[in-house]
């Protein structure tokens, strides 16, 4: 189990009491504020930042295009803890003592049931329409089953549209292309912190376009506030700090249910933002990619698509996928939904890179059609597996003294670490990072997800059982 | 490359040049009302630029502003080439559908939509008389791609309002294509979806159905096959296809699946004849070959830098370069004309490459790289391994990478005809500069799948462009197909080859004796999916103008060609016919395209006799 060698305890051997065993879920936030406050180092609280996800960085290459270089960069250092994990991928067969991943946002708890009903004979349908080129927005059917699919599980007060159903391969193209049509080389999106960094390579790709992080802290102000609560507040002042700086930001990214945090949005909370939003004409893209994955009732989630009235719909944009709720993140499924004409015909105009074959979108408007299914089997079931691997990993953690932020959904924990860090450094962050690779367990460190702080670390729980097992009990650090 | 509806895209293809010589024209100031500020503007100076609103600003300064707004003036552009492109087409289908038809159904259609036609350009020019948009500096430069100038606010502010009013009356007239809230690239990229929607649409609503539509439009310009559909839909339905695991349907290494890049790399190497075995680290697979060739321009140029490519060449490119890219193109302009280099039509000779370069080089151009299409499209011709040679040399002297798109490799039907794949050369010249692209779009005629291939011995080049995977990438259950047919080599070569040549060949027979019957010339040649004909005997003069009427024509007659122009050919009359359809469409087609050429014969006839009265 998880046993900490004492040099490792410095760090929260002088912040003895109640942070050791904490779940900032229910009632101990406030365990989590003493020990931030006494942090010496948070004198000027960083409210933004500005990405620059190529800062410092010089291509030098005789082949490359010079932003070539740069993403080439990427891939490089994006590659760095994946290649270590893929040339020692744990199979029960073949390698049991191979690394466990606990670091990439997959839910593999279903694959039985989704299996199941992908072999089943209504899918299996080759038609030649289907072999040539489609409509780049998408197949006609699978628009018009997306647009039944969100006006029912978004609880739509209106029917939604198929006219404003794009199809894309997943939701990092419906990013890349929002960018593209919405900013100009250079320009900036207002993003919440700690959030998906993967996002910070789909927007500068093609678009070259940059996130302005929106700094939460995981200290908590008052009575009715949550760790890493985002406000109104904070979004106005990165947006100045911003414009201070130059920067022209054109929108504002929200991922709902939240990821890493795992946390939910209340209707007033949207409400406020996309009130935000519109004050400064800014785009809102809500990616609702875990909009299924909410496995605790109580939570109440709701879809921007839900509400009554839209501030500023033609400036709202949402986003889902399979990739996370079906759990098939290799199908390459996503949409978008924008009542913005311009902005779904320039997106449909940059289909041409980000199209789907025509047999999986039969495949797809079959699987969405099939609400018997989905309602009474999969759903169900899938939840019912989340809550059971969230129950197991969460129980692990207490018993660990670990605090750690989960709501309910998303397939993954937030933990604080904070304390196995000698020092609060990125580069410490790092090390523990590197050594849990080392103990063959991959995680996600917070400084892939712009958080400030360093210690945090993402935990994935939805894969099956003997592995949890297995990666919780390895040997760690 | 992936050719995307390059048929509908080809309709307009010559509006921007008569936009801009269309020129200024005085206006009132008080109907200028444009500006396309999608900027944000604080309320306090919106409220403020009310208060002194139209009065204040001499025309000329408005003007200044307008220009000096690059944002409002390409959304105007927009609006005028929207607006210009719906009076053209009015006319030219007024213009040029004579009343007399023979089937009176098609009469009464014709009349009604007329009726339509006249009522929708009483209201456009009216718009247009009331002055509202011409006069704004039309020569004004094109957008920078730069971030947009920020000053003015509060005047910014004023147009806007302004702006917003003039929308709105627009829209009452349901020709409101003025954006506020794309970027002026999301405005660039949306003309070019824009320029061909309607036309796509009516295509879309009305396709010809072999028993539900039979006056449905025929498409001759789209390079799909469509010949083969029966044994891939055979094919693709055995049950080997169906296999499902789990590692499927989760993320997979960006560069593609390692099975289907292995699958891939033993594919190239047999059919492409490579004297050694291709490796698949050196192939990346992504959505399409318009992706592969998108994301390779992006990681060898940077924005602004250009390929050479020798023209006619598939205008497809040009956007898939251009829209995500911002690579630009430089033509090698090829003659019809047999001269002293040439032994054929249209024919690519280093000094040609030589003399383009250098023009590129004296413009300020940064050219990176040469783009190879073989076969070609659309001549259809196949380079020779010595002229193929050449050109590689060429390149490796002035340092430029290679980009050959060989997508059509495996669809030379002519057995008299050999196809030298780059990568069967014994010894590359550059070999870290030569990129090879393939796809199963053309060979298999599955467009619809999605699948793109590059081969690249360089490591960075293939490094940089996996990093394109999450974006441009295949899902699991597609690569699965994909492997499973390419690995189907008795099939390939038993089956679907033979009867794809045999059915190509049949296909090619049957419309080449149709245009020898009617004496058009064209390039005879055993490979691709299309021939490259010459009308200009039926352009009076021949102009890209008299093209594009020709090409109205077509469609006017519900059968849709590609006008050479869209391949940058320069010079006008040429055609390209996609003949890869199934016998009984393009029958039809030929019958149709009869008619319109018989029509336009005559109407030249009328003409000729027309003028020497007016002296």
């Amino acid at each position: 189990m998880f046993a900490l060698p004492e040099k490792e305890s410095r760090a929260p051997s002088t912040c003895p009491g109640p942070a050791s065993t904490q779940d900032l879920d229910s009632n101990c936030g406030d365990g989590l504020e003493r020990e931030c406050s006494r942090k010496p180092d948070q004198k000027l609280p960083e409210l933004y930042g500005v990405g620059d996800p190529t800062a410092g960085f010089s291509s030098n290459s005789s082949h490359l295009s010079s932003r070539g270089g740069i993403i080439k960069w990427f891939w490089d250092s994006a590659e760095a803890g994946y290649r270590t994990y893929h040339m020692d991928e744990y199979d029960e067969d073949k390698n049991p003592s191979g690394i466990i991943n606990l670091g990439t946002s997959e839910n593999k708890l279903c694959f039985d049931l989704l299996s199941k009903r992908l072999s089943q004979s209504d899918m299996l349908r080759v038609e030649p329409a289907l072999l040539q080129y489609p409509d780049w927005r998408g197949h006609l059917f699978l628009r018009e089953e997306v647009a039944r699919f969100l006006s029912f599980y978004c609880k739509s007060p209106v029917p939604l549209q198929a006219e404003n159903v794009v199809v894309l391969n997943g939701c990092a193209s419906v990013f890349s292309a929002l960018a593209t049509v919405l900013c100009e080389v250079g320009e900036a999106f207002l993003i919440p912190a700690p959030y998906y960094g993967a996002i910070t390579q789909h927007v500068c790709l093609y678009g070259n376009v940059r996130l302005v992080s929106v700094y939460l802290d995981s200290e908590v102000t008052g009575p009715d506030t949550r760790p890493f609560q985002l406000t109104v507040e904070k979004l106005e002042m990165a947006l100045q700090g911003a414009n201070s700086q130059g920067i022209k930001v054109k929108g504002l990214i929200l991922i709902n249910p939240q990821n890493p945090l795992g946390d939910i949005y209340s209707p007033a909370e949207l409400q406020n933002f996309l009130e935000f939003a519109k004050r400064h004409e800014l785009h809102v893209m809500v990616d609702e990619v875990y909009m299924l994955s909410v496995f605790e009732e109580s939570v109440g989630y709701r879809s921007v698509l839900s509400l009554e009235r839209l501030p500023d719909p033609q400036r709202t944009h949402v986003m889902w996928a399979t990739s996370k709720d079906f759990g098939m993140s290799g199908l390459r499924f996503g949409t978008l939904y924008t009542e913005n004409r311009d902005v779904a015909t320039a997106v449909a105009s940059l289909c041409r890179y980000h199209g789907l074959s025509g047999l999986v979108q039969h495949q797809m408007a079959q699987l969405l059609r099939d609400r018997d299914w989905i309602n009474q089997v999969y759903l169900p079931e899938n939840h019912a597996r989340l809550k059971a691997a969230h129950t197991y990993v969460a129980g692990e953690l207490r018993a660990l003294g670990i605090p750690f932020l989960s709501r309910g959904a998303g397939f993954f924990i937030w933990a604080d670490l904070r304390k196995y860090l000698p020092e609060g450094s990125f580069e410490e962050e790092r090390r523990l990072w590197r050594r849990f690779l080392d103990h063959k367990v991959l995680v996600s460190f917070g400084k892939a997800f712009e958080c400030k702080e360093p210690g945090w670390f993402r935990l994935v729980f939805s894969d099956k059982a003997h592995r949890l097992c297995l990666a919780i009990s390895a040997d760690w650090p | 490359m992936d050719e995307t509806r390059d048929g509908e895209g080809e309709v307009f293809p010559n509006i921007s040049a008569d936009i801009s010589s269309a020129g200024p024209v005085p206006v009132p100031f008080s109907s200028v009302n444009w500006s396309g500020s999608s900027q944000p503007v604080e309320a306090k100076t919106k409220a403020q630029g009310m208060s002194h609103q139209s009065d204040v600003l001499p025309c000329d300064q408005l003007r200044d502003q307008v220009i000096g707004n690059q944002s409002s003036h390409t959304q105007l552009m927009e609006t005028l080439l929207h607006l210009r492109q719906t009076v053209d087409d009015c006319i030219t289908q007024l213009t040029t559908r004579p009343p007399q038809l023979d089937l009176p159904l098609e009469e009464q259609r014709h009349n009604q939509a007329t009726g339509e036609q006249e009522a929708f350009l009483r209201r456009v020019v009216n718009l247009l008389q009331s002055g509202a948009m011409w006069g704004l500096g039309l020569q004004a430069p094109r957008p920078t791609l730069g971030p947009r100038d920020d000053a003015g606010g509060g005047q910014q502010a004023q147009l806007s309002r302004q702006l917003d009013q003039l929308v709105h009356q627009l829209s009452h007239l349901e020709v409101a294509f003025v954006s506020h809230d794309l970027s002026n690239r999301g405005i660039d990229i949306s003309a070019f979806e824009r320029s061909k929607f309607q036309d796509f649409k009516t295509y879309q609503g009305d396709k010809y159905h072999e028993d539900k539509n039979t006056m449905g439009f025929i498409n001759l310009g789209v390079s799909e096959n469509k010949l083969c559909t029966d044994l891939m839909t055979e094919r693709l339905s055995r049950s080997d296809m169906n296999h499902l695991e789990d590692a499927l349907l989760q993320y997979s290494d960006q560069r593609g699946q390692p099975f289907l890049r292995e699958e891939v790399a033993r594919f190239l190497t047999y059919y492409c004849k490579s004297p050694a075995r291709l490796d698949p680290e050196n192939v990346v697979v992504l959505s399409g070959c318009c992706s592969v060739f998108s994301a390779l321009a992006t990681v060898l140029c940077d924005p602004g830098e250009a390929l050479l490519t020798p023209t006619p060449f598939f205008g497809g490119l040009v956007m898939g370069s251009y829209l995500y890219s911002k690579v630009e193109l430089m033509p090698v302009h090829l003659d019809s004309e047999i001269t002293d280099g040439s032994a054929r039509p249209f024919q690519l000779t280093v000094d040609k490459l030589e003399q383009a370069l250098l023009e590129a080089t004296l413009k300020g151009k940064k050219v990176r790289g040469l783009l190879l299409i073989n076969p070609q499209n659309p001549l259809g011709d196949v380079y020779s391994r010595d002229s193929l040679e050449e050109y590689l040399e060429f390149a490796k002297r002035y340092n430029l990478h290679v980009i050959i798109d060989e997508l059509y490799m495996l669809s030379v039907f002519d057995d008299s005809v050999t196809f030298h794949s780059v990568l069967s050369m014994e010894s590359l010249p550059d070999p870290n500069r030569t990129h090879m692209i393939w796809g199963t779009s053309k060979d298999f005629g599955i467009s619809g799948f999605r699948f793109g291939a590059l081969y690249t011995h360089n490591k960075e080049v293939a490094s940089a462009v996996s990093s394109f995977g999450f974006l441009n990438g295949i899902s699991g259950i597609t690569q699965y197909k994909l492997c499973r047919l390419l690995q189907d080599r008795e099939w390939i070569d038993k089956v679907y080859l033979p009867t794809n040549h045999s059915r190509l060949k049949a296909a090619h027979r049957y419309i080449t004796n149709k245009l020898k019957a009617l004496k058009i010339p064209f390039l005879n040649r055993g490979s691709g999916l299309y021939v490259w004909m010459n009308l200009k005997e039926y352009l009076q003069p021949c102009t890209f103008e008299e093209e594009l009427l020709l090409h109205h024509r077509f469609l006017g007659n519900k059968l849709i060609l590609s006008p050479g122009k869209t391949y940058m050919c320069k010079e006008p009359g040429w055609f390209r016919l996609i003949f890869s359809d199934k016998p009984l469409p393009l029958k039809l087609a030929m019958h149709r395209f009869y008619e319109v050429l018989a029509e336009q014969k005559r109407d030249l006839r009328v003409k000729q006799l027309e003028d020497p009265q007016k002296e």
